[in-house]
């Protein structure tokens, strides 16, 4: 990178050199590095890329061109290399067209299910689809200035003044990994922290050996199951209390989960690279997601639904969930969901609608306070009151159950006997039987050993007046039930599933139900009566609008359970589970390479810092109702609670907070909340970012490791729910990196997440990084020792017998491969390092898919008949034991166990109110923009230079405002309608009212993606130079300060105390014209 | 559980009806051989015609590119390009924008495509309209007769081209641009996105591109810099056997493009077999892109162009 350094100082004269710090000791040290640097901290232009790739071109010269004008090379397959989108998490196939080493045009690819309807079949030629483009979204077109973003950071970054005064200097590598490793007066150089010691990553590393951290692990369980004191643990584990958070609180677990990884958008590859480090290497608990900031309760009452009773227990369901064969369905009621615009949706779905739509196939209905671009298509439009979407849905199952609309034959199957024997892949529930506690209150399962009738692990069904017993996955008894029951049994009282869902759904009329929606009973009737006129080819499908609000859980369960009326799950046209990915870990036997191995893997153990999947009561922490936080114990991820968290030191302080490609400070609902805690640097001590600009979040870091682009990294993108086919993208890189490089483990590695994991496990001496990284003979030296043996194990396929694998590539595909990597350096394509890495039996295996950006089953394989092929194929229950028999950490009341509607409540379930606030705000995405990074995207301003307030034409002429009047956003929590960076800086969140006609009256809302004050919007400095920052970039309103902090938490924003989400659409606010 | 009668013709049969237009990857292995006369007849390709998928076959934008390839199979003045838009699938998310400014390399300001929309209705009975727009290529374009001579040509395929060496004034460009009534027409200023940002112009903005049958690039004001710019229908990319970018794009499937005097293509069947119009038509221009009218059939609503355009 050197020859880049000096051919950019021209570029970059504004950015002239000041003396300041690399040696902490001496901040007027400044050695010839320095001058080097100094140009080099932000992408400066890109004069070595050009020359590189101009001396390319002149090796692979084209031929001349037969047809008119000269040869269009973007049409030449070697020109053209297959990868995965992530300019949002749809993750769309793509062909990136590279012209003199720059990738200068983005299009669908045909091979995906996302970019191409139908896709083409997968043994396609990569020659024959260099003429082929499919379709992608205007952020995926958009995905080359990503790329090129000016503001990318390209060399390490450490603070230079205080946290978040946004002013960084230089520093090698190699010193930022020495400092965090070892830690000590690290910001002697900043005022007010000369003497704050900063405790470094080795000693944190405290419990190092696998087998005292597995013992330590199991004594802690027996602390929680009564069988052992936290004395006799203290007792048998005297030599080790200091590796201990807290020796009175075993269970708090080890140091080591005083560092806490969190993460915005991860996708598998990097997912199981941190997960070694953090949880196999490093043997902390806390490496957390952010689910519940996306639609978390949707995920989490997914996993509920999907809680199998397998040897005698609840075992724990899959954080996932349902949406509709799209491409099959005949009516899909898309609720709190706009898949037009966003919600895995367009370039997936768009298609498949607007066709399904002028053929007469489908027809929608959608559900939305804004008439969105989907509504636009709607046969009918319901703007719905936001948070009143269970009470729809069970406005509708009260109709459907009352009118006898609903499957009778699907839902008496009690087991997977009844259900095979129908032909029905999946089954429910609903007719077992629940017993009612003296109070009313439905408790657990009747379990047949109560009645005398069998065993402990059997459940119960009435049938014809008869109690009979069954075990759930007997696929040889056929057994069905009564649908309907309120009785009592050997002199238990009982009622049978649904009929605890029909009492909750006719708690209240059609008429009230529609009162509370804000909508016409005939409304809910219409789309009841249609909802059920398609057989099982009609889907109501949720996504955020229904997750994302306090009791998101519960409404999700509603919807959810609406559909488990119909038995459309796994049925062609219905609620599908998705194809699924080829595993590339290597978890099945047969598999090239299995990359879990370590050779010495530690058992992190403990309480998260969140609290999730643990019962408060059988914590040493439990102390009474409310906890002083809430615990989780459905759900995982919870972003929210992360800094908050860490802020109150519940359950325990952290020491050091890795955040890599996230921003919970732009994203999160009332994420100002973060920055007060963030910004103070003895609430956390060490904060390191891993991102590619300086964003709202990472400004706050103590360091920034500059990360490589989706184009220029590894990453395996997954599937979604949606998608039928078995499909496994891959992330490779298509164009030099932009970022320094850097030595780990003796190679040469572009500056990335992997080469900041690689070195601190280097530093420390972590197992499982390093020559025999994963057992003799196996490195993991350099990225592409982890991610090449993934694309092996996914060119194997799944049949332990190898009868799955792709074919070898040809010699024609080999070239091919070889020469649209021409422009590529060596530290990140070498080709026979590559081969040696995957040896030569999968080598030409290798290739085969990644000439084609991944694996995808072709397009008619999805279906069998009238069903998927990939099923979920199991038990779906529409009434929750698991959660029915816990207590709300806040209240201490049990949890309801089937769909019901609450209204809008702080932590402590206290219904808000906050009368003094007339409007109801909530947030909509366009397309044009992803969350917190498409920003940078030029052509995407253009298409919407600014977002803006939307509200009703009735609403602004009741305030007085007109189109283009400024407004600001105040709410109870923020009075003054302000962030404040506590840097100094008070940012307003004022934006320009535009009155529509779509939008329900009392409700406002804005776009996502706009305001920023970071990520290039505002001016930085580096190395003593101001640079400024570019005002298209901060135009616009981000009025998440103004959603509702809760009243009970007081850092964090209203949540979803079961599912965990974050509320976005629960605030009430005013706007004042400004 | 009802049962449309549409499906009472089995899949099949259309399966069948389409099966002469080949497999994807067989023809599309004939398209690229017109550009690579080294490679030889995808063998592969045509053993996977058996196995052909009936799905394939329904893939619009893979027909279209076969259509396109019989075309070019002809001299350039038995072709006659036609656009034809389905407003009702355009989901205005404007993806063909920006593929547009990506594929045509056009500085800010200058948009060869548009997709303007409008909101109207009683609440809650309302519709949205979005109106995809580009170059009409007019048979009697007015811009042509405005510009200097031979600025602006007729192809024979119905193209209204820019000749970049004879429309080389600002004023020659205004008086186009007031003569057209679609507003097709923008002038490039040499401006670029990235100019004043610290890492400078980058790489993507000074790039080579393709525009009619020329190469260019916009690095130190060379040409197109100063001249007229509009849509040509990405003729450097039906020349290479692809189809327009804003087609190839469109997430909605709202695009359509081929050959009207091939009465096999798509384009030929949608023009026959809908309702369709011509913006502004009554101003004798002729243009060349063709919108879909109908209704949308369970929705009951206009959603067309005739909302505003007669």
């Amino acid at each position: 990178m050197k020859e880049r350094m000096l051919t950019d100082s021209t570029a970059s004269q504004n950015m002239s050199p000041t003396p300041s710090s690399e040696n902490v000791s001496d901040p007027t040290f400044c050695a010839t590095r320095r001058a080097v640097l100094k140009t080099s901290a932000l992408l400066g232009g890109s004069a070595l890329m050009a020359s590189r790739a101009k001396w390319m071109h002149s090796i692979f010269a084209p031929a001349q061109a037969q047809a008119p004008g000269p040869e269009y090379e973007l049409a030449k397959a070697e020109n053209i290399l297959y990868t995965t989108c992530l300019q949002c998490n749809t993750g769309c196939e793509i062909k990136a067209k590279i012209l003199d080493g720059v990738v200068v045009k983005i299009d669908g690819s045909p091979y995906g299910p996302r970019a191409m309807w139908p896709h083409v079949a997968y043994d396609s030629s990569p020659l024959d689809m260099a003429t082929v483009d499919g379709h992608i979204c205007p952020k995926g077109q958009a995905g080359i200035q990503t790329q090129y973003d000016p503001y990318r950071v390209v060399t390490v970054l450490k603070r230079a003044g205080r946290r978040g005064e946004n002013k960084w200097m230089t520093i090698p590598f190699e010193q930022a990994i020495e400092e965090i490793v070892n830690g000590g007066l690290l910001f002697a150089h900043v005022p007010g922290e000369e003497n704050r010691v900063v405790t470094g990553l080795r000693e944190l590393w405290a419990v190092r050996d696998p087998a005292l951290m597995k013992s330590m692990a199991d004594d802690v369980a027996r602390i929680w199951d009564k069988k052992m004191t936290v004395e006799e643990f203290k007792a048998k584990y005297a030599a080790h209390l200091d590796k201990l958070i807290d020796p009175d609180h075993p269970d708090l677990g080890p140091k080591n989960n005083q560092l806490v990884f969190m993460w915005g958008r991860l996708k598998a590859g990097r997912a199981e690279f941190i997960s070694r480090f953090v949880r196999d290497s490093f043997g902390s608990i806390n490496a957390h997601g952010h689910t519940t900031v996306c639609q978390g309760s949707l995920y989490f009452t997914g996993k509920a639904m999907s809680d199998q009773y397998i040897g005698g227990k609840w075992t724990g369901g899959r954080k996932a969930y349902w949406m509709a064969d799209t491409a099959n369905a005949e009516f899909i009621i898309y609720i709190g969901a706009s898949p037009l615009e966003a919600n895995y949706g367009p370039p997936f779905k768009a298609g498949k609608i607007t066709k399904g739509a002028v053929d007469n196939r489908l027809k929608i209905a959608v559900v939305d306070p804004r008439f969105s671009k989907t509504a636009a298509k709607a046969w009918k439009w319901v703007p719905i009151k936001p948070g009143t979407e269970a009470a729809l849905a069970l406005g509708m199952i009260r109709w459907i159950i009352e009118n006898e609309r609903y499957d009778r034959r699907f839902l008496e199957n009690a087991n997977r006997g009844a259900a095979r024997a129908d032909n029905e892949p999946t089954w429910t529930n609903a007719s077992w039987l629940v017993k009612i506690e003296a109070d009313g209150r439905p408790s657990k399962f009747l379990r047949a050993d109560e009645i005398g009738l069998g065993d402990a692990d059997s459940f119960v069904v009435l049938r014809s007046g008869q109690p009979r017993a069954f075990k759930v996955d007997d696929e040889q008894t056929v057994v069905e039930g009564d649908l309907f029951v309120d009785t009592v049994v050997g002199g238990i009282r009982v009622k049978s599933a649904l009929q605890l869902v029909y009492e909750s759904a006719a708690s209240r009329t059609i008429e009230e139900w529609a009162q509370i929606c804000g909508i016409a009973a005939q409304d809910i009737v219409d789309l009841a009566r249609e909802f059920t006129a398609h057989g099982k080819r009609a889907v109501m499908e949720p996504h955020r609008g229904v997750s994302q609000h306090t009791n998101g859980f519960y409404n999700v369960l509603a919807v959810m359970t609406v559909n488990l009326l119909i038995g459309n799950f796994d049925w062609k046209g219905g609620m599908i589970y998705g194809g699924g990915t080829y595993d590339q870990v290597g978890s099945t036997p047969g598999k090239p390479f299995t990359l879990s191995k370590h050779p010495a893997k530690l058992t992190p153990f403990g309480i998260s810092i969140i609290r999730h999947e643990v019962n408060y009561e059988k914590t040493t922490l439990f102390s009474g109702y409310p906890a002083p936080r809430n615990w989780y114990p459905f759900s995982s991820d919870i972003y929210q609670e992360i800094i908050p968290s860490a802020g109150d030191g519940y359950p325990y302080p952290i020491k050091a907070l890795f955040i890599y490609m996230g921003s919970p400070v732009y994203a999160l609902p009332a994420g100002h909340t973060n920055i007060e805690i963030l910004a103070d640097p003895n609430k956390i001590p060490l904060i390191v970012a891993s991102d590619i600009t300086i964003g709202e979040t990472s400004m706050y870091a103590d360091y920034i490791f500059p990360d490589l682009s989706y184009l220029e990294r590894w990453e395996f993108h997954g599937s979604h729910p949606s998608i039928p086919q078995k499909v496994s993208p891959v992330r490779q890189p298509v164009v030099a990196p932009l970022t320094e490089t850097v030595t780990v483990f003796g190679e040469e590695v572009p500056l990335s997440l992997e080469a900041l994991l690689l070195g601190l496990a280097e530093k420390m001496g972590l197992p499982g990084f390093g020559p025999n990284g994963f057992e003799a003979g196996k490195d993991l030296t350099r990225p592409e020792d982890f991610y090449l043996r993934m694309v092996a194990n996914i060119a194997f396929g799944d049949k332990s017998d190898g009868t799955d694998a792709v074919p070898d590539a040809s010699d024609e595909e080999v070239e091919l491969f070889l020469k649209a990597r021409r422009h590529l350096p060596p530290t990140v394509f070498d080709p026979a390092r590559w081969e040696q890495i995957v040896g030569p039996r999968w080598w030409r295996k290798v290739i085969y898919v990644l000439n084609r950006g991944g694996r995808f089953e072709n397009y008619s394989d999805a279906w069998v008949g009238d069903q998927v092929k990939h099923r979920y194929g199991k038990l779906a229950s529409i009434y929750l034991e698991k959660v029915a028999t816990t207590r709300s950490a806040m209240t201490g009341e049990y949890l309801p166990g089937v769909a019901v509607y609450l209204p809008i409540r702080d932590a402590l379930g206290r219904e808000i109110r906050d009368e003094g606030f007339a409007l109801h705000l909530i947030t909509h995405r366009e397309i044009f923009h992803t969350k917190s990074r498409t920003v940078v995207d030029y052509w995407l301003l253009d298409l919407m230079p600014e977002n803006v307030v939307l509200m009703n034409v009735e609403d602004a002429v009741r305030l007085g405002l007109s189109e283009g009047d400024r407004v600001k956003i105040v709410s109870a929590t923020n009075p003054d309608g302000v962030w404040d960076l506590k840097n100094g800086r008070r940012v307003p969140m004022i934006g320009t009212v535009k009155p529509v006609l779509g939008m329900r009256p009392g409700v406002v809302s804005f776009a996502l993606g706009f305001g920023h004050w970071a990520v290039g919007a505002s001016d930085i400095v580096i190395d003593g130079v101001r640079i400024p920052g570019d005002g298209r970039r901060a135009q616009g309103v981000h009025a998440n300060a103004a959603m509702r902090v809760d009243d009970y938490l007081k850092n964090t924003c209203l949540v979803d105390t079961v599912g965990g989400s974050v509320s976005f659409y629960d605030t009430r606010v005013n706007v004042v014209k400004v | 559980m009802s049962e449309p009668t549409r499906r009472a013709m089995p899949r099949r049969r259309r399966f069948l009806k389409l099966v002469g237009v080949g497999a994807a990857g067989a023809l599309l292995a004939e398209v690229t051989r017109d550009n690579r006369a080294s490679r030889k007849t995808d063998a592969a390709g045509l053993a996977r015609e058996t196995e052909l998928d009936q799905a394939q076959t329904e893939n619009a934008l893979l027909r279209m590119q076969q259509d396109l390839k019989r075309a070019l199979a002809k001299p350039v003045a038995e072709r006659s390009w036609v656009m034809v838009i389905d407003p009702r699938r355009c989901i205005g998310c404007q993806a063909c924008v920006v593929s547009c400014k990506a594929e045509n390399v056009t500085p800010p300001g200058v948009f060869y495509r548009t997709v303007p929309e409008i909101e109207f209705g009683t609440y809650p009975n309302l519709n949205r309209v979005f109106m995809p727009t580009n170059c009409m290529q007019c048979d009697n374009p007015p811009c042509m007769r405005a510009a200097p001579p031979g600025a602006i040509t007729k192809r024979p395929d119905g193209i209204v081209a820019i000749d970049y060496t004879k429309f080389t004034s600002r004023e020659a460009f205004e008086a186009a641009r007031q003569a057209c009534p679609y507003t097709a027409l923008y002038f490039d200023d040499g401006d670029f996105y990235t100019s004043d940002t610290p890492g400078g112009t980058q790489p993507y903005e000074t790039r080579r591109f393709y525009e009619y049958e020329g190469e260019y690039t916009r690095a130190g004001g060379q040409t197109p810099v100063g001249r007229a710019r509009k849509c040509h229908f990405c003729l450097h990319r039906l020349n290479a056997g692809m189809l327009p970018a804003c087609v190839t794009t469109c997430i909605g499937g709202a695009m359509y493009f081929g050959d009207r005097n091939d009465p096999q293509s798509l384009v030929s069947e949608l023009l026959a077999t809908h309702k369709v119009m011509q913006v502004k038509a009554s101003a004798g221009t002729q243009p060349r892109v063709y919108y879909i009218e109908d209704e949308l059939p369970n929705v009951r609503r206009l959603l067309s162009c005739r909302v505003c355009h007669r």
